[in-house]
């Protein structure tokens, strides 16, 4: 059905044969569907009553409709345009058109692993070479059980790549963030480093902690995310810092789903307090940040990478680069890929 | 329903509800005892009753409704 993609594709559309973020849990209710873009591609989540979560290739193996606009049945999808019924797995159930037809019971349709953490629906997207889905080891901040995470999604304009990106430069938030809530204090210069790990790399400052945005780690274990702690001030009460683990959805080339969990270290009446001023006060201020970057992202012109003078603090970005399109350039030549970077 | 409306930009993800004007009110104070007091529980007990922010019963805090009242704030 599907040709390669070139690498120029990939890169601008998102890795394969990875887990990526797609929106979350409580956009498909129980018993309800929803049409969902990733990879440039149209897909259909469909949840049953028990809350059961599918995902499949969101086009009729009939005639190409989207199966979106079609009816829930309860454990299948009925195409609007010619009654043609689908089940989660992609096999078609029936054809009511022509009962017996040599269609029913073969499976036309793709369908993606799916699996929900942390109130995000994460699924599986192979190519044709890879259609098992990879190991995925989750973030610990979002398994520990003595670790509180809170999601925050976001829906931007613009590529998934300079998303990314600037979560792999640290020092934009001494700028851009200047006037914030968290990050107004630490020096305006610094020096960084990379340090590998086996599963990514660290980008952090050589000379300073703990005082604004000082580190970053990308990681990769099945999905692509970040690491990373900012001080909050001593407003938010007990816990420390708060860290942020971040995802991004490739929507298409030039939309990208964004997902941050806001965690911290907390238990009993300090995670309780935490939450109570979160929901009420504080998730307006990290908001804000957001918008700060969401404002700059959007206004970047689509060719930024191309015209640049990098410098020392630019490390994590050019790294970042090297690695995703030495993916993309293998991906489309069909190679299964070394996860050492 | 199927129609999704892009981009979903939504300020208060975590909230149940609208905030009342006592849970804004425990929240402003509760930042600055934070601020200008302390972190432990004692010292948001002292502060709270020191700037007159009753419990639910209309009476002082104490450590033990504190922590049933926040738990119940922060679920």
């Amino acid at each position: 059905m599907t040709t390669t993609p070139t690498a120029d594709h990939i890169y601008a559309t998102g890795l394969r044969n990875q887990w990526h973020p797609v929106v979350p849990s409580h956009f498909v209710a129980p018993g309800a569907m929803r049409k969902v873009t990733v990879l440039g591609e149209q897909w259909l989540l469909f949840r049953r009553s028990d809350s059961t979560l599918s995902m499949l290739a969101d086009r009729c193996p009939h005639r190409g409709a989207p199966l979106s606009l079609g009816k829930h049945l309860g454990d299948r999808v009925a195409c609007w345009y010619h009654g043609v019924e689908v089940e989660t797995d992609g096999t078609v159930s029936s054809v009511p058109g022509l009962p017996g037809c040599n269609l029913e019971g073969k499976k036309l349709v793709r369908s993606l692993p799916v699996r929900e953490v942390a109130g995000a629906v994460l699924a599986y997207f192979g190519d044709e070479q890879h259609p098992e889905p990879a190991e995925l080891t989750l973030p610990e901040p979002l398994t520990d059980p003595g670790i509180d995470a809170i999601l925050c999604y976001a829906e931007w304009e613009g590529g998934w790549r300079y998303a990314v990106e600037n979560l792999l430069d640290p020092m934009h938030g001494s700028f851009l963030h200047h006037e914030s809530h968290t990050m107004f204090d630490g020096d305006t210069t610094a020096k960084f480093r990379i340090r590998e790990t086996d599963r990514g790399y660290f980008f952090e400052k050589t000379d300073q902690r703990g005082v604004n945005f000082d580190w970053v780690e990308l990681c990769r274990t099945g999905v692509d995310w970040v690491d990373l702690s900012i001080p909050y001030p001593a407003s938010a009460g007990p816990g420390g810092p708060f860290g942020i683990v971040g995802m991004v959805c490739p929507v298409d080339e030039n939309r990208t789903g964004v997902f941050f969990w806001r965690y911290r270290d907390v238990q009993g009446w300090e995670r309780d307090s935490w939450r109570f001023l979160y929901k009420t006060l504080i998730e307006k201020r990290h908001w804000e940040v957001l918008e700060q970057d969401r404002v700059m992202l959007e206004a970047m012109p689509a060719d930024a990478d191309q015209h640049e003078n990098l410098y020392q603090h630019d490390l994590g970005v050019v790294r970042l680069r090297r690695l995703y399109r030495a993916e993309a350039e293998a991906q489309a030549q069909g190679q299964a890929v070394s996860r050492n970077l | 329903m199927t129609t999704t409306d892009w981009p979903y930009l939504d300020v208060h993800q975590s909230r149940t509800h609208e905030p009342t004007p006592y849970e804004f009110k425990l929240a402003a104070t509760l930042e600055e005892v934070f601020t200008k007091d302390g972190h432990e529980l004692a010292d948001v007990v002292r502060g709270l009753n020191a700037r007159q922010v009753h419990a639910p019963d209309g009476g002082p805090w104490t450590e033990e409704s504190f922590r049933a009242e926040i738990h119940r704030l922060g679920a």
